[in-house]
């Protein structure tokens, strides 16, 4: 294979999944690239990807924001009302003396999900406005690294497997949060899954190379 | 203009960008991230991470990972005394995710990676039928989901603390999400670059 220099090895792409070589193509506007082995996505092309992904990063921002302010779920066990949310979650393992599983459960479902949802906002600003090459490099570096400790979608799984094996002792009304939590970590998954990380590299490329 | 070798093609583990391997300190063209520094030791990090994993893993199967307290009474249960318990009380559903989530992925991702980083060095993984980067990347994909458990215990812990009744995390919680933690470090660890290595030959 011969290239001019290394910078032509921005055409090369390697499946994430099966790690077979792709040369990249130039695609529509709108479209994606597969791989040809295994089917996975490669890549896509989409011109707005710095104003939606933006304007996606802002909404998933306020939905947390609503799903850390109300309480998620309230039940009713012999009279007594308690309720539950995502602060209370690790704060009553302190209390109990469970400091690891504590600073772990911070960390995963409140600290890097608000972490990465604000650092996508940055980014996406910087590349809408075409400002900050070098924050923006950090920034990316920065959100592969948080990226897989960021487990809302998992602490939602979790909430729903927990009601259910309260079920029969309990009567259970759903909280504002758990439906803002749901809308939080629909567009999560949107933002850090569906738009690929290396989709964000190409942008960069293309914006500050004008 | 360059020659190059189409196996000499890396991918850098943050930023994805492809670049050329030179031998050592390799370091990105993109994101100037260092992309596996260690020649020497290439798959003892990964190792050490999984091996603290599964040691982990002992404690968080024989110690109660939720103890309630009724009435001044406390009873303990393990993870798997607690997916039995669902499943005599008919909540299959529930009990097939506990289990799946707390005892098949945390073995299924031990033996994965301890298959992967013995194939990596000996002719054991010659066979190409297998394809390892999916089997690496399955390995990514389902790990975190193993913390399910810790997070229920949390959640459970968070909602019921009353005067008579109460829910309490149990040492198995710290040790189970501290054998998670090493699973996923020792996942990060590994060297991908080892399979395209080896499959070479």
């Amino acid at each position: 294979m011969h290239i001019e220099n290394e910078d032509d090895l921005d055409k090369i792409v390697i499946c994430p999944k099966c790690f077979t070589l792709h040369q990249e193509t130039p695609i529509q506007d709108g479209t994606k690239a597969l791989c040809t082995q295994c089917g996975s996505i490669l890549y896509r092309y989409d011109s707005n990807l710095a104003k939606n992904g933006l304007a996606l990063s802002i909404t998933a921002l306020i939905f947390l924001i609503l799903a850390n302010m109300f309480p998620i779920v309230s039940i009713d066990i012999l009279g007594h009302e308690q309720y539950l949310n995502i602060t209370k979650t690790f704060l009553t393992l302190f209390d109990n003396g469970f400091f690891i599983v504590g600073f772990f459960v911070m960390f995963l479902i409140f600290v890097f999900p608000f972490l990465i949802t604000i650092l996508y906002i940055i980014l996406f600003a910087l590349l809408y406005f075409k400002v900050g090459e070098h924050i923006s490099k950090n920034i990316l570096v920065l959100i592969s690294h948080i990226e897989p400790w960021s487990m809302a979608e998992i602490f939602l799984v979790s909430i729903l497997v927990a009601l259910v094996k309260l079920i029969g002792y309990a009567q259970i009304h759903m909280g504002v949060s758990f439906w803002a939590l749901i809308a939080y970590v629909i567009f999560d998954i949107y933002i850090t899954r569906s738009i690929k990380i290396s989709e964000i590299w190409m942008l960069r490329s293309r914006v500050y190379n004008k | 203009m360059i020659e190059i070798d189409e196996k000499d093609l890396i991918r850098c583990p943050v930023c994805n960008a492809v670049n050329i391997n030179k031998g050592k300190n390799n370091i990105c063209r993109r994101c100037q991230s260092s992309i596996y520094k260690h020649t020497k030791f290439r798959t003892e990090k990964s190792w050490a991470y999984l091996i603290t994993a599964m040691i982990a893993y002992i404690p968080a199967n024989l110690y109660p990972m939720l103890i309630t307290s009724q009435f001044g009474h406390q009873e303990g249960s393990t993870i798997l005394g607690g997916v039995i318990l669902l499943w005599e009380h008919g909540s299959y559903p529930i009990a097939m995710v506990i289990f799946f989530a707390s005892i098949m992925i945390p073995i299924l991702k031990f033996m994965i990676l301890i298959y992967l980083l013995i194939s990596v060095k000996y002719p054991l993984g010659k066979d190409k039928k297998i394809n390892k980067h999916k089997l690496f990347y399955l390995t990514e994909l389902i790990g975190p989901w193993s913390m399910i458990d810790v997070f229920v215990v949390a959640i459970l812990a968070g909602l019921i603390h009353m005067a008579n009744i109460q829910i309490l995390a149990g040492t198995a919680s710290t040790a189970f999400a501290l054998s998670v933690f090493f699973t996923l470090l020792s996942a990060h660890a590994f060297d991908e670059q080892l399979i395209q290595e080896h499959n070479r030959g």
